[in-house]
């Protein structure tokens, strides 16, 4: 046996530890902390250290984001990522349940196909995308950037799906089916609503995953459907960088994506990884 | 599904029906742009002077030639490999760390997973702030000491190195929850067994907890390898390319050829490069996944 430890007893090895996990937290922290700080800086003080004058803030930032074209911009990503991701999730959940329920020899095959199409690069889609947009007219539309991400959206969502609802006991599914429900009302009524955690996790990294997007936005938007994470860099100019508006445009744009940390990060792993075990 | 004898085929149907929507709308919204990639990439079309007729390899043996190509390979896999390992190292540390280290701390797991949401857009932002000289608090910081911090973004290894970090700071969350997920499926009888023998935690960790890790980080690292080929807004807001041409991955550098250069079939073709890189790596992805689901 072991001797038993003094409770509190101070160890090394656990200092060292702990300090290592504090210089973690403040490698995690800082750009965050730094991000507000650039936020609520006026103008005339930005270059100067905080700790000089950590009382001169202003809010003035907000309503000079609010005038700029940024909240059309907002709306413009708010759009074609709901969109996308409601298309996604309508096609691609009942893909999902077909995989993990159904029979087929070609599963692997299915499983690599959705891979590489999560991990194939976006310039590879993005150059015929923009040839094509420009000969049919569908550059700066919304149906364009929206077709766009459907590439991002589909293959995780009938990945996930795929991963979340083979954990449904086929019990449940044979009971539904007994009991005279089709295959669609089984899934509407019994798989979706046992499974819903988890495809509410899937549905919202989907949007993320839009939401998020810069690439396709540059390349596919110009003004009118221009989205937020692009319309950032309006603020970078060769002249000089409104670092204010950056930052508060920064955290407006992170916002949405709390939800995250709150309830999907657990699923995370699920749709990034695929069956992870130990 | 168990013997529902007489149903069987019907029901194997209605999943083939369920089926067909997605796998219509991943050809069209997919697989024809793929093709489309492909397909240019045997053609000579260039934005400006537009058509050149006929089917044509010269892209492609031009890519075994081009030394701007080369170098981009090169300077991806420096990006990649030097990302994927400082990733996987903070995020496993930091996994490890909560579950042995602090496991009271319980809230502070959230906090670890905020970078992980932020916009890749934002994160090119914060830290070319951050590696700003006059702006940045921890040029600032260190002032204070008269300790000069050399500015990252204006040479080779330091434009390299930023990326990295940046990337670093996005990208270790997504290490670490893949990490916490597998090391809740190590069961803690191993470690209790050889504390009993006399190990010490560290005994336990190099010799116990790592090596049960292992598929998990393995995993772990091909799918950041992956995504770091993949970086474009870190590149395109934090160097853009630079300085000279230090940072010019060939994600960007196809960008580049394409829509600054208008030479479309040639960046098509370094396109089809990069698609093919990438299915070597999720073919074995995909592989080990189906082999750790069946066991």
């Amino acid at each position: 046996m072991r001797k038993p430890k003094r409770k509190n007893a101070f160890s090394w090895k656990q200092a060292a530890g702990v300090t290592m996990m504090l210089v973690f937290l403040v490698f995690a922290l800082l750009p965050i902390i730094w991000a507000f700080i650039l936020a609520l800086r006026p103008e005339n003080r930005l270059f100067e250290p905080i700790w000089e004058s950590p009382t001169a803030l202003t809010l003035s930032n907000i309503p000079k984001l609010a005038d700029s074209g940024f909240p059309k911009a907002l709306f413009n990503s708010f759009v074609t990522a709901s969109v996308s991701t409601a298309l996604a999730v309508v096609i691609g959940v009942p893909g999902g349940f077909a995989l993990a329920k159904g029979r087929s020899s070609r599963k692997f095959l299915a499983s690599w196909a959705l891979l590489l199409l999560r991990m194939a690069p976006p310039v590879g889609f993005v150059i015929p995308l923009f040839i094509l947009y420009l000969k049919i007219g569908f550059l700066d539309t919304w149906w364009g950037l929206i077709g766009a991400y459907m590439v991002l959206t589909l293959p995780l969502v009938v990945w996930s799906s795929w991963t979340s609802l083979s954990q449904i006991p086929d019990e449940l599914i044979e009971a539904a089916l007994l009991d005279g429900a089709t295959m669609g009302q089984t899934l509407r009524r019994v798989v979706i609503p046992a499974a819903r955690p988890g495809l509410v996790a899937t549905s919202v990294l989907a949007f993320l995953l839009s939401w998020n997007d810069f690439f396709f936005a540059l390349i596919i938007t110009r003004s009118d459907t221009v989205t937020a994470p692009v319309a950032i860099m309006n603020f970078v100019s060769y002249a000089s960088v409104d670092w204010g508006s950056i930052a508060i445009a920064s955290i407006v744009l992170t916002l949405p994506t709390v939800p995250v940390i709150v309830f999907a990060n657990k699923y995370i792993v699920q749709s990034m990884g695929g069956a992870v075990k130990g | 599904m168990a013997q529902v004898s007489g149903v069987q085929p019907v029901l194997q149907r209605s999943y083939r029906l369920m089926l067909m929507p997605a796998v219509i709308a991943v050809l069209v919204f997919a697989v024809l742009p793929l093709m489309g990639m492909f397909w240019l990439s045997f053609t000579g079309f260039d934005l400006v002077k537009g058509w050149d007729t006929g089917l044509t390899l010269e892209n492609f043996t031009r890519l075994a030639d081009d030394r701007r190509f080369i170098g981009s390979v090169w300077v991806m896999l420096a990006l990649s490999g030097f990302g994927v390992v400082a990733q996987v190292t903070a995020g496993t540390l930091i996994a490890v760390g909560l579950e042995k280290i602090i496991p009271r701390w319980r809230h502070v797991r959230g906090i670890f997973v905020v970078p992980f949401v932020v916009p890749h857009v934002a994160v090119a932002l914060i830290w070319l702030s951050l590696f700003t000289p006059t702006l940045s608090p921890i040029n600032a910081f260190f002032d204070l000491f008269g300790i000069t911090v050399p500015a990252f973004l204006t040479t080779r290894w330091g434009a390299i190195s930023a990326i990295v970090i940046a990337d670093t700071w996005a990208s270790f969350p997504f290490v670490m929850l893949l990490i916490l997920a597998a090391l809740q499926g190590i069961s803690t009888d191993l470690d209790e067994a050889a504390s009993i023998d006399g190990a010490s935690k560290m005994q336990v960790f190099w010799r116990i907890t790592l090596p049960l890790l292992k598929p998990a980080l393995l995993m772990v690292a091909l799918f950041r390898f992956i995504e770091t080929i993949k970086h474009f807004p870190l590149i395109y807001v934090m160097t853009n390319g630079g300085p000279g041409r230090a940072t010019q991955a060939t994600n960007y550098y196809a960008f580049i050829q394409t829509f600054q250069n208008s030479k479309v079939s040639y960046g098509a073709a370094i396109a089809v490069f990069l698609f093919i890189f990438a299915a070597i790596i999720s073919f074995w992805v995909a592989r080990m996944n189906s082999r750790l689901s069946d066991a």
